[in-house]
């Protein structure tokens, strides 16, 4: 009886000190994490002068739409976000078809090999992109696709497959095989019992795999650096990063086009992040 | 029951080939967009620069042994890959202990600590750099808001700031994906076993080492692979914030092997690098490679 009294006024103590603690963290977390976004959100919304004043200002004195509209109407942006729209959705489509069959040959079937693909696959992540962009470069120019969608895709797959073969195979091993047998007994072939009984299971984890290539796709930066030459076929990160190195940096319209560029980005993490992580740390926490 | 048994061996008959076949699409798109590359960037390491007669060299390897630049390069390197990544897992287990404890506006405050992740790294980039600009930037105005006596500090400017300077921007940019990881890992762990400590009247430090550390300790190696992996990989951050300058200081490998590849056009001595830099990062992966294979 004691005892139990000690345990709980301890208890109660060390709840109010790691409460405090807890919510000076989480305030302190959030204003570190959001001041750049404030601040990214301000100057976009700043006169070309005001951006640059001496002392700076922190609120915008006179809040305009200026530099989204020179970036949407007076820009080649649009072009840019169209181009990286296209690739990252034709990598995102490409890499989780085939991620989605080996994740689902690796999770239900048992070869030759097996283990050693499944290393190698995850492996590749190891080898950086710098390694490969020289040879890459004169492969591409050298088959006629050098500066084209299909080359870039073709590119953005070697960083995104990984991924999309290891996060399917986790999603798919969370379906009972019992389903897939008794579509095979039915007579579906081992293909039609995966696109009719374990697609439609997995839908939420495939479409997690699809957005997670299609953002890595989209902020990337060294393959649409290297793999494209005139700027109709630049993406929206090459986009701004060529604004960023000319001799007069118009920060504004910098910053409107981050704001254009992060938004969806922000949206699709946020919406997705349990299924993100859950693909991504597939296998290191089952059981 | 008899049905099960027919299915079973239905299904294992079928399973030697088949698997394959799913696989090999992929393993087959691989091959040709990354392994043959690979390959030849292997290869091309070890024939001369600037040669039409590929024979079989170790200059280039031997140049960057005495390549002072390549090696500021990889000291570069190794300190921004080991300082971020250590800060992002610091940073990253104290924000997921808060949001653990489940706090009022859970919700709110786990959006608010995932934000700066979902940001592509090449616009984290470009706003750290207007932040640390001397005389536009914030920081700057809220040092002299501070009254600090001369707020115009050089932050990318300075040979010994630009470093630390990149490194935070990316810790701010990279810890809540580390944090996303470490919640999943810290939610895990059985409550049950939180409770039976706390009868035992176990002190919070206990708990920590005794039930939190081993509990986590799967998921801190994801997280540590992971993030290893990504940064040695990390460009569009330090490429938008200092292209590598001032001097070399902030020239980690993968800019220094782009500048080799396509400002000097030097591809061999570029491959010669960018070989060594995927070394480097295969040996400390292996583990993880291990784990992962091994568990699946």
């Amino acid at each position: 009886m004691n005892q139990r009294l000690r345990t709980t006024t301890v208890t109660k103590r060390r709840m109010r000190t790691t409460t405090v603690l807890t919510y000076l963290i989480l305030i302190g977390v959030c204003l570190f994490n959001l001041l750049p976004f404030v601040f990214m959100l301000f100057t976009s919304l700043k006169t070309d002068q005001e951006a640059y004043a001496i002392p700076p200002t922190f609120w915008p004195e006179r809040a305009t739409l200026d530099a989204y509209t020179q970036i949407i109407v007076w820009s080649d942006f649009p072009r840019y976000f169209l181009n990286s729209t296209i690739v990252s959705l034709g990598t995102a489509l490409l890499s989780t078809v085939l991620g989605a069959l080996a994740g689902y040959g690796f999770s239900r079937f048992n070869f030759r090999g097996r283990g050693s693909y499944m290393g190698l696959i995850l492996a590749t992540q190891m080898l950086p992109g710098v390694l490969l962009v020289g040879p890459y470069f004169k492969l591409l120019s050298a088959v006629g696709l050098y500066n084209t969608y299909l080359g870039l895709i073709l590119a953005f797959t070697t960083i995104t497959l990984p991924f999309s073969v290891w996060m399917m195979k986790g999603f798919i091993d969370t379906v009972p095989e019992e389903l897939d047998h008794a579509a095979l007994v039915d007579g579906c072939t081992p293909l039609s019992a995966f696109v009719r009984v374990i697609m439609p299971v997995i839908g939420p984890g495939m479409v997690a795999t699809i957005v997670f290539a299609f953002l890595l796709a989209w902020g990337d930066l060294l393959w649409a650096l290297v793999l494209t030459s005139s700027d109709d076929m630049a993406m929206v990160t090459l986009g701004l990063s060529r604004l960023v190195t000319q001799f007069r940096v118009i920060w504004p319209q910098l910053m409107a086009g981050s704001v254009i560029a992060s938004v969806p980005c922000m949206v699709l993490y946020l919406t997705l992040q349990n299924y993100l992580v859950k693909g991504l740390t597939a296998g290191a926490v089952k059981e | 029951m008899n049905q099960s048994l027919v299915s079973k061996a239905l299904f294992r008959s079928i399973r030697l080939n088949t698997g394959f076949a799913f696989v090999f699409p992929c393993l087959l798109l691989l091959l040709l967009v990354l392994g043959f590359p690979a390959f030849v960037a292997v290869a091309n390491s070890f024939t001369p620069v600037w040669s039409n007669v590929k024979t079989f060299t170790l200059d280039n390897y031997i140049k960057l042994q005495q390549d002072k630049q390549f090696w500021e390069s990889l000291r570069v390197t190794i300190v921004f890959v080991a300082g971020t990544v250590s800060l992002h897992l610091i940073l990253g287990l104290g924000v997921a202990l808060a949001l653990n404890t489940e706090p009022l506006g859970n919700w709110f405050f786990r959006i608010i600590a995932i934000l700066p992740w979902t940001v592509p790294d090449v616009i984290s980039g470009l706003v750290w750099r207007f932040m640390y600009d001397p005389t536009a930037g914030i920081i700057n105005y809220f040092l002299d808001r501070l009254g600090v006596q001369n707020p115009y500090v050089e932050w990318l400017a300075a040979p010994h700031l630009a470093l630390p300077s990149v490194i935070f921007a990316d810790v701010w940019r990279g810890y809540p994906f580390v944090m996303l990881i470490l919640l999943a890992g810290l939610q895990a762990i059985p409550k049950e076993l939180y409770e039976a400590a706390r009868v035992d009247g176990a002190s919070v430090l206990q708990e920590f080492r005794h039930i939190t550390i081993p509990g986590l300790s799967r998921m801190f190696q994801v997280a540590f692979a992971l993030d290893v992996i990504w940064q040695f990989r990390r460009f569009g951050l330090v490429y938008n914030m200092t292209q590598g300058g001032p001097g070399n200081a902030t020239d980690i490998l993968p800019l220094a092997i782009y500048r080799q590849y396509f400002r000097y056009f030097n591809f061999e001595y570029a491959s010669a690098m960018a070989v060594v830099l995927a070394v480097i990062m295969i040996a400390i992966s292996i583990p993880y490679v291990r784990m992962m294979v091994k568990r699946t």
